[in-house]
């Protein structure tokens, strides 16, 4: 395989050893890695049951009615191709700082695309601003990736975020209820708590990647400074010091852990990870040992 | 208090341009900067209003108050700002020592160098510690033994090595050498101090230009003293076998002396002299006497009372070695050996023998074969002459045989035709030659070649015609002709010499003619070549060391034995300068460094600023900062 441009072959090789891993058991086709709550046609013995009428009657347990003159019905366990789609921010709140977060959402996106196509999951790539963008859908295995990337790599970012627009349009578009991954910088003025609340309430296993700039948690600057935001453009003018910045990472932080609550409220994850940290030390560290990926 | 390095007027402009730098970027660094953020969200929840509304105002005085000292006094420390007068602040001395022959002479029991190192110890002991004292040795060169030094110890040690060498005193040239060496490295200019005989040349005492900051401690010298002012030797024109011997003696000294004098040639005496010398007198004397032999001839003042009296005796005797006379060894194959011997006896220098054809030997190796009429089967190993050989052994080959041949033209621009003019002579019959590339022609018909030269090893030279025999038989250009080839061949046997006894330095030296300087070699007694230059006539070179230079200009050898030293007819005594010790200086330094401190300040000063007013806290906590929330968690 070529070596990706946007991450080596070195990481690549060690990418294959992980899994992308749920909590929820979700309904689906014969064929994953994760194993379902829910009974189905799979190989793994369950439990036994009362026959009904209507049941198949090849999953009759024969042996036990000659016995008991009973009918019971064998139940098998279901390891269900549940699709995995990653949200990826394309804002222009995601090209500020001195390390572009939206390079780092991409190579991060890729790494976590490149874990599922060698598990023969299949990934969809949704592209985010304030509307949803074009999807790339890719499964079937590794030689799947470089188109992945090729996709990654096309991506610009622009506009602005509206949370509640994109979980409407993604409730409507994706009905099928899967893992999904977010990953994005979670700065919207009108807020994401909510939305994500709605994502999840819907189905979905929310995975949160919270990706910041050093400068984004906390600026160096000090003094009189212009400020304008990446997104709405809007001006503000304010005098900035250590007390000031001291509020500034106290909000940061409050706003990053009403993240996480809505993350592990609902059963799924949260991670945040600033972009001083490697790929390679965000995937094999934090969310390696969050059980998101094994 | 006062500056060391720099003046108030530059200390001032480079205080000002540093301030307004420090000032510009301080207000730079604090005017409003715009910055693009993914949200104003956590901006808005810790908004300020803004506190500049003027961007000249100043928004920590107490910072830029911080930096400015701090600068200060750093520059302060670079302008190396002295507590004290500067009227006694360290200075820096050059110590000149006369290290000229003369201060090998004793006054008593002790040597002038030795009062002179005294002089110097002293000297330096009564200096401030803060001076710094630079040594420099004086005779022909002035060498610096010592560069400006503070530390007592290496100043001492530097004076202690100071011995006397074997060039005469070049005092201005030393002085120039210690004002260019206060110009350039000193930081404050003492005095240059000239500790010494002073006894020099009068035409360079009158000369003498001391500078203003001079101070002179005399060495004094024993004020009585007869040496050998030169000797040189060559041989006489008129005689190869005599040598021309010259001699001057001078008495330096302020009363009439006697002084006998005696020429030894290898420990025989060849000649006597009594000098009746007045003061300040120069006698010379010459005489010749014979001798082939080589040998060391000395020439001595030999008084033994004299020398009792005498405190300088390196100038009372002097050395030459001369060489043997040099003997070409000719031997002439000839069946008619009387046409041959009067032109061969002729020739000073050469040792003619002759021998019938049948004794040729080919190989002899030594000297010069002649051959006449006739060719013999193997060729000489040696340099050979072939008169007239048969035209079909001849080594040079024969063009033709021409009858009625005029002869009338030589190389007078070779050496084997030089000083040879004579008028057309009438061959009765010639080979005409044929010169191969590289030959020379030294004589020619309208024919052709009739004498050709072939350079190598061996050399040859092949005549088509007999010259006894010929028109040239009553010629003297014939006797030359002989002489010029056996020069040609034999140099070294004609080698002329020249030697003279003389002190070391610049040695002048009068060349025969307008010489190439790439025929000329000056070379040490141990082979080296020594740099030279040439002015026309004149030879240049020059040596520190004593010992003997040995110069070739073509077939001259001229011998110089630098061993004669050459004092000074006359004892420089300056006015208007400041003579002998100075008083001693008080203990201590007499103005106090303190850029130490003021370093130290500055670099405190703005570290203190750094901390308390630079991102330090923001750097530290940016490099740990981190979430504390930050990972993944698990639902479950």
């Amino acid at each position: 395989m070529k070596p990706s441009p946007l991450i080596d072959s070195a990481l690549l090789e060690k990418l294959e050893r992980l899994a992308i891993r749920w909590q929820k058991s979700f309904p689906g086709l014969v064929g994953g890695h994760n194993i379902s709550h829910f009974a189905g046609p799979g190989q793994e013995f369950l439990d036994h049951r009362q026959f009904h009428h209507g049941d198949d009657l090849r999953a009759v347990n024969w042996r036990a009615y000659l016995r008991l003159e009973k009918l019971f019905l064998k139940m098998f366990q279901v390891e269900p191709r549940i699709p995995v789609r990653i949200l990826l921010d394309c804002s222009n709140s995601m090209t500020t700082g001195g390390v572009s977060k939206f390079d780092y959402a991409r190579k991060l996106a890729a790494a976590l695309c490149y874990v599922g196509l060698v598990r023969l999951d299949t990934i969809c790539i949704q592209p985010f601003g304030e509307r949803l963008g074009d999807s790339f859908l890719c499964g079937g295995g590794r030689h799947r990736f470089i188109p992945a990337v090729n996709f990654l790599q096309d991506l610009k970012p622009s506009g602005r975020t509206s949370y509640f627009q994109i979980a409407r349009e993604f409730i409507s578009t994706y009905p099928q209820r899967g893992l999904l991954i977010i990953i994005s910088d979670f700065l919207d003025d009108a807020g994401c708590e909510r939305p994500l609340q709605y994502l999840s309430d819907f189905g979905h296993e929310l995975d949160l990647v919270q990706v910041w700039a050093t400068e984004d948690r906390e600026p160096a600057w000090e003094g009189q400074l212009d400020l304008t935001d990446a997104e709405t453009g809007a001006k503000l003018e304010i005098g900035f010091d250590d007390a000031a910045r001291r509020n500034y990472v106290e909000a940061f932080d409050t706003y990053a852990r009403d993240i996480q609550r809505v993350g592990l409220r609902n059963g799924g994850r949260y991670v945040g990870i600033s972009t001083a940290t490697t790929i390679e030390e965000a995937v094999f560290g934090p969310m390696a040992r969050s059980g998101g990926l094994e | 208090m006062f500056f060391l390095n720099l003046s108030l007027p530059e200390f001032l402009t480079i205080l000002g341009s540093l301030s307004g730098v420090v000032v510009a970027l301080y207000l730079l660094d604090r005017m409003r900067k715009h910055h693009t953020v993914p949200t104003l969200r956590f901006f808005a929840a810790t908004e300020k209003p803004p506190v500049l509304k003027h961007r000249h105002k100043l928004q920590q005085p107490w910072s830029l108050l911080l930096q400015l000292i701090s600068l200060l006094l750093l520059l302060l420390a670079i302008a190396q700002l002295r507590l004290g007068s500067p009227a006694r602040s360290s200075r820096d001395h050059v110590l000149i020592l006369d290290v000229s022959p003369w201060m090998a002479a004793r006054l008593g029991p002790n040597r002038l160098i030795d009062q002179a190192r005294l002089a110097a110890r002293n000297y330096v002991n009564a200096l401030p510690l803060a001076d710094r004292v630079m040594v420099v040795r004086a005779g022909v060169l002035a060498t610096p033994a010592l560069l400006f030094e503070s530390d007592r110890n290496k100043i001492q040690l530097a004076i202690s090595q100071t011995q006397p060498g074997a060039a005469s005193l070049n005092l201005q040239g030393a002085l120039d050498f210690a004002q260019r060496a206060q110009r350039v490295q000193a930081q404050r200019p003492g005095e240059i101090v000239f500790i010494g005989a002073a006894r020099i040349p009068s035409e360079e005492a009158a000369r003498l230009d001391p500078p203003p900051n001079f101070r002179f401690i005399p060495i004094a010298g024993p004020s009585e003293h007869v040496g050998l002012r030169k000797m040189s030797v060559h041989r006489a024109m008129d005689d190869p076998d005599a040598w021309e011997v010259f001699f001057a003696v001078k008495n330096y000294g302020t009363a009439p002396r006697s002084i006998p004098a005696v020429v030894n040639f290898g420990g025989a005496p060849v000649a006597t002299r009594r000098f009746e010398l007045g003061p300040g007198v120069e006698e010379s004397f010459s005489f010749r006497f014979r001798t082939r032999a080589r040998g060391w001839l000395e020439a001595r003042l030999a008084s033994p009372d004299a020398f009792q009296r005498d405190a300088f005796r390196p100038d009372s005797r002097a050395i030459l070695e001369l060489p043997p006379r040099g003997v070409a060894p000719v031997t002439i194959y000839s069946a008619e050996p009387d046409l041959l011997r009067p032109v061969f006896t002729a020739i000073p220098g050469i040792q003619a023998s002759f021998l019938p054809i049948f004794k040729y030997d080919p190989k002899a190796r030594t000297g010069v074969v002649v051959l006449d009429h006739f060719a013999p089967s193997s060729l000489p190993a040696t340099d050979s002459i072939w008169l007239d050989p048969p035209a079909d052994k001849s080594p040079i080959p024969v063009r033709s045989v021409e009858a009625n041949v005029k002869l009338n033209q030589w190389a007078a621009d070779h050496a084997l035709g030089a000083g040879l003019r004579a008028r057309d002579i009438e061959l009765s019959s010639a080979e005409i030659l044929r010169a191969a590339p590289g030959d020379i022609t030294v004589a020619r018909s309208d024919a052709g070649p009739l004498i050709v030269a072939r350079p190598g090893m061996p050399k040859m030279v092949v005549l088509g015609f007999h010259p006894i025999r010929s028109g040239m038989k009553y010629q003297l250009t014939t006797p030359l002709l002989f002489a010029n080839i056996i020069r040609w061949m034999q140099p070294d046997a004609f080698r002329s010499w020249e030697l003279t006894a003389g002190g070391a330095g610049t040695v002048d030296v009068e060349l025969e003619s307008e010489t190439a300087p790439n025929t000329v070699r000056v070379q040490t007694e141990d082979g080296k070549s020594l740099p030279f230059t040439i002015e026309g006539k004149t030879l240049r070179f020059f040596t520190a060391d004593p010992g003997i230079v040995r110069v070739l200009a073509g077939d001259r050898e001229l011998v110089y034995s630098l061993t004669l030293p050459q004092p000074g007819d006359t004892v420089w005594r300056p006015s208007n300068v400041k003579v002998g010790l100075p008083g001693r200086a008080p203990l201590g330094p007499a103005s106090r460094d303190i850029w130490q401190w003021l370093a130290l300040a500055g670099a405190a000063g703005l570290f203190a600023d750094w901390i308390l007013y630079g991102r330090i806290d923001r750097r530290i906590r940016a490099a740990s900062g981190a979430l504390p929330n930050e990972g993944w968690r698990k639902a479950s």
